[in-house]
């Protein structure tokens, strides 16, 4: 029998859990296909298939499942409700699965997270593994191996991102959206430039989750998306450690325009915000991470 | 700026949407021992200041209740009332307290719901910042009251928005509605404010109109805030009731308050083929809305957001499926602090044309 | 004496007037450019009209569409005034009795309108803001010395054009600048705005639109050839292009004067006629409304702008 096919698209919470998904289902046995790192025909797809008035990212996952369709049995399309009534997540990741399921034609595998339902990823891809045709047992042996795999390369994650700390060069913290910062086509180009520019780049969300998500509450008290916590409260973690916090947030992202306004206006260091939209051309871009960089390394030098 | 603390006198204020200032006031001015300014209407100017203060793309009810707060802080108010939920609304408060604050002015803010949710202990905290000697028992009734007044207000709008584009003398809907909200901030029980209501209600019943069996039925979706607040809608139901469109809206308070948190199972059923879970806002709302008017003989359909209002953005190709299905005509409005009044009248007399159209053939 | 029925559409760029007869000939047509002053293009536009008019012309029914239509409407005593969008569909119907899809992309204003047996069906207008409009190509062909009306000329001989951002104005615009300073071929750039016009087009306000044959392309934008060659190439469909077609709103409204006629017989003598507007600002609250006066031969026949009754003016 030839194996099932889960297609995942490479986009929003592929870059939370996507190691978590595509490890359980190896387990599993299944094959899994990732679609590959966003490029123009992609960007085509997702914008054809979207309103025009969605954010980048949301159009961007539009556009790889629109490259998963036809190649595989299964899509994998996850909902996320909340983790706790502080940490819940922006609307699309409430909308996804209903929006995709309206637009595409295809078999979508989907669990929820809701976490003081009791409705989790263990339980969620066990139950997917169920429909699938495996057992329990086998459902849970899938996961604990692959979560015990993600532990690992999270902590040495963390462990490079940390070590960074005490490096000589110049250091700015990313705050942003993991996907946006590791998409190939929209942030990968930008941390090049920053590494251009002789900088050392430290992630606000390669920190230990749960030790930045209670530091947020020194930044804002109301705050409640989860993944904003998290990206804020490394601020507070690394403040005296780094020269410069640099913003990356896609247009118009909700939750962005208001956490990242109101902790700019509190924020001690110099900071650089870059809103990105469908553009090809980053010269825009670049000239103004290099004026950023110029500033930071005068500042250093008469530090000296 | 100036500080507006020097008098020790509190002077409470909160957003402007629609009438219902008048429940709200009424509840304060018998609950906390302060000075009530009534909500400054908005107007070009509030957009104005609202906008210059606020970030660039969020969405537009922040701009529209920043600059009200602007306004009101300069007339001197210094008790500031914020509440919302559900979306980005619940994380407005911090950031223009914030703004606010750095703009140097003093005053105390306070936010009635936190993370989306309603919690009676840490309201009755935050009223204390308004009154630390507040009564919860005289809190309690007159919330009870101000709630049944919420109630009324939208019986009797729902009344008027079906039946004032056929009123026989023009203004007599709005002129007698006027009056009924004249006498409803002036109760001071339960009982007689249930008399002043269906006293009324008699009234609105009695006031002629020439409607004809078979008038054209559209019906209005979409985000709170622009719904309810008509200076966010550019007075769009005016507008559609002079063409003699008879109009059905959901959204409003009383719903928002007390039946919303009912509603989700029933209207995820009623919707069941296109949607599984709630979406955020009241997104799953207007899809099963959107339904049920496609499949009521409704003419036509009305969306209207506030420019990246994320949750319906979210419904927009969902709602787009299902009118297409039924071939029900449907226009998308999104307005936004620079919206052309000119441009939405074009579209929707274009509108208006369309459905009237569609009926005669 | 032969009926006819005069039709303008007063747009933000130019003004259209169109003389018909009870057979839909069009026995006169003017196009001229607004400038900016409504009132004086169209006094301009009729006395053109007027020139070697056949004197056993009588006039039966005025129509306004267009931006400027009340205005005009009501300097003209017009007995219908309406809105674009239907006097659009109403003239292409009357030379495309099949059409299903109008295209139409204007100076301020793109939209689509769909129609089934003449009726129609459904219609999108672009979400207010003028990224893709025809101001915006004239302001980019001004930013890049180009004339706009070479524009469609370079583009087609652009065998590859450059890929443009065009979801809103300002991302476009900084776009453009930087494509041309990294080097790109002019043409090539060109090209690349008339294709991203469409994308942007068929992306916002074509939007889960069914788009069927036979298609008609109007407005001012559809006389630039590389605008239509691309609604060709991605849509994978003839689009029509009638050489009248700057003219289909004024036609529609003339026919919606004959349908909408009483027995009114119009002078087309208004040159004399003293017809101003005064703007004047209302200090009723801080909405400040800019209240324009309408006076013709200095009485006052309607007043427009107030937001709330006590703006008010009784005329």
């Amino acid at each position: 029998m030839d194996k099932i096919k889960i297609g995942i698209p490479r986009a929003l919470h592929f870059y939370y859990n996507g190691r978590l998904w595509k490890n359980f289902f190896e387990n599993l046995g299944c094959e899994v296909v990732i679609s590959p790192p966003t490029n123009r025909e992609i960007i085509e797809q997702g914008t054809k298939y979207a309103v025009d008035e969605m954010c980048l990212a949301l159009k961007i996952y539009l556009g790889h499942v629109a490259y998963l369709k036809n190649k595989c049995d299964y899509i994998l399309v996850p909902r996320i409700d909340r983790y706790d009534v502080n940490n819940q997540t922006c609307t699309n990741y409430l909308a996804i699965y209903d929006i995709v399921n309206n637009l595409f034609d295809m078999n979508i595998l989907n669990y929820n997270i809701n976490v003081p339902k009791k409705e989790n990823d263990y339980v969620g891809l066990v139950e997917i593994g169920q429909s699938l045709g495996y057992t329990i047992t086998e459902g849970i042996r899938a996961y604990n191996k692959a979560i015990y795999y993600c532990e690992q390369i999270i902590d040495k994650d963390i462990r490079i991102n940390t070590k960074k700390l005490d490096s000589n060069k110049i250091k700015i913290l990313i705050v942003s959206h993991p996907y946006i910062i590791y998409d190939q086509y929209f942030g990968v180009p930008i941390i090049k430039m920053l590494n251009d520019n002789n900088l050392e780049i430290i992630y606000a969300d390669k920190f230990d989750n749960k030790q930045t998500n209670a530091l947020a509450n020194k930044l804002s008290k109301t705050l409640y998306w989860k993944y904003n916590r998290e990206e804020i409260g490394a601020i507070e973690l690394v403040k005296d450690k780094i020269d410069g916090v640099i913003f990356i947030s896609s247009f118009p992202c909700g939750p962005d325009s208001l956490v990242n306004e109101l902790v700019m206006r509190k924020l001690k260091l110099p900071y650089l915000n870059i809103i990105i939209d469908d553009i090809d051309s980053l010269t825009g871009i670049e000239t103004r991470i290099e004026s950023f960089a110029d500033i930071l390394h005068e500042k250093h030098k008469s530090n000296q | 700026m100036k500080n507006t603390s020097q008098t020790n006198k509190k002077i409470l204020t909160f957003p402007q949407m629609g009438n219902y200032y008048i429940p709200v006031k009424f509840f304060f001015r018998h609950v906390c021992n302060c000075e009530i300014m009534t909500p400054l209407p908005i107007t070009t100017n509030t957009i104005e200041i609202g906008s210059k203060y606020s970030p660039d793309f969020v969405c537009t009810p922040f701009k529209y209740t920043l600059g009200t707060f602007i306004e009101s802080l300069e007339r001197n108010a210094n008790i500031l009332i914020q509440a919302g939920g559900g979306c980005r609304y619940g994380y407005y408060s911090e950031l223009q307290e914030q703004i606010l604050k750095d703009l140097g002015y003093d005053f105390t803010f306070v936010n009635l719901v936190t993370a989306g949710n309603r919690n009676l202990k840490y309201i009755s905290n935050e009223i204390k910042k308004i009154d630390p000697h507040y009564k919860k028992i005289k809190a309690l009734y007159y919330l009870f009251i101000a709630s049944k007044m919420v109630k009324y207000m939208d019986k009797i709008d729902n009344y008027i928005r079906e039946n004032i584009g056929f009123e026989d003398e023009k203004g007599s809907f709005i002129k007698l509605n006027n009056k009924m909200l004249k006498e409803f901030s002036r109760v001071k029980t339960y009982h007689q404010l249930r008399k002043i209501y269906k006293n009324y209600n008699k009234k609105f019943k009695n006031l002629k109109i020439h409607k004809p069996n078979n008038c054209l039925k559209v019906g209005i979706i979409g985000e709170l805030y622009t719904i309810m607040e008509p200076f966010a809608n550019y007075y769009l139901e005016q507008e559609l009731a002079s063409y003699n469109i008879q109009i059905k809206r959901y959204t409003n308070a009383h719903y928002l308050l007390f039946e919303k948190g009912k509603t989700v199972k029933k209207y995820l059923k009623y919707a069941q083929e296109y949607i599984k879970y709630r979406m955020g806002a009241d997104a799953h709302d207007n899809i099963a809305r959107c339904k049920y008017l496609c499949t009521h003989n409704f003419d036509g359909i009305i969306h209207i957001k506030s420019s990246f209002c994320t949750p319906e953005i979210g419904a927009m190709p969902i709602i787009n499926k299902i009118c297409k299905q039924y071939n029900v005509p449907i226009i998308y409005f999104s307005f936004d602090a620079n919206t052309s009044e000119i441009g939405i009248k074009t579209r929707l007399e274009a509108f208006y044309d369309m459905i009237e159209m569609r009926r005669k053939k | 004496m032969k009926e006819c029925y005069l039709g303008i559409d007063i747009g933000s760029i130019s003004t259209k007037g169109v003389i018909i007869d009870s057979q839909n000939n069009i026995i006169k047509s003017r196009y001229i450019w607004t400038e900016g002053s409504p009132i004086k293009a169209v006094k301009k536009l009729i006395n053109n009209l007027k020139e070697n008019l056949d004197k056993n012309i009588i006039i039966k029914g005025i129509g306004t569409t267009g931006s400027a239509r009340k205005l005009i409407g009501l300097m003209l005593d017009a007995n219908i005034i309406k809105n674009e969008i239907t006097a659009h569909a109403i003239g292409t119907l009357t030379f495309y009795p099949n059409v299903r899809t109008i295209l139409e992309i204007g100076g301020q204003d793109s939209k689509i309108i769909l129609l089934d047996n003449g009726i129609i069906t459904d219609y999108s207008m672009n979400t207010l803001c003028a990224a893709g409009t025809g101001s915006f190509l004239s302001s980019q062909a001004k930013r890049l010395g180009v004339d706009v009306e070479e524009f469609g000329e370079i583009a087609i001989t652009s065998t590859n054009p450059v890929k443009i951002a065009a979801r809103c104005t300002v991302f476009a615009e900084s776009d453009l600048i930087h494509k041309a300073q990294v080097g790109y071929d002019k043409k090539d750039i060109i090209a690349g705005l008339c294709k991203s016009i469409v994308l942007n087009y068929l992306n916002n306000v074509g939007k889960g639109k069914k788009i069927y044959s036979p298609i008609v392309f109007q407005g001012g934008v559809s006389k630039n050839k590389g605008v239509l060659k691309y609604f060709k190439e991605i849509l994978k469909e003839d689009v029509i292009v009638d050489p009248n077609s700057h003219l289909m709103g004024a036609i529609g409204i003339a026919i919606l004067a004959r349908e909408n006629k009483t027995n009114k017989i119009y002078d087309l003598n208004i040159a004399d006629i003293k017809f101003e507007t005064i703007g004047s600002e209302c200090n009723g609250c801080s909405n400040n409304c800019e209240i324009l006066k309408i006076y013709r031969d200095n009485k006052l026949i309607d007043a427009f702008g107030n937001k709330c009754p006590k703006g008010a003016i009784k005329s």
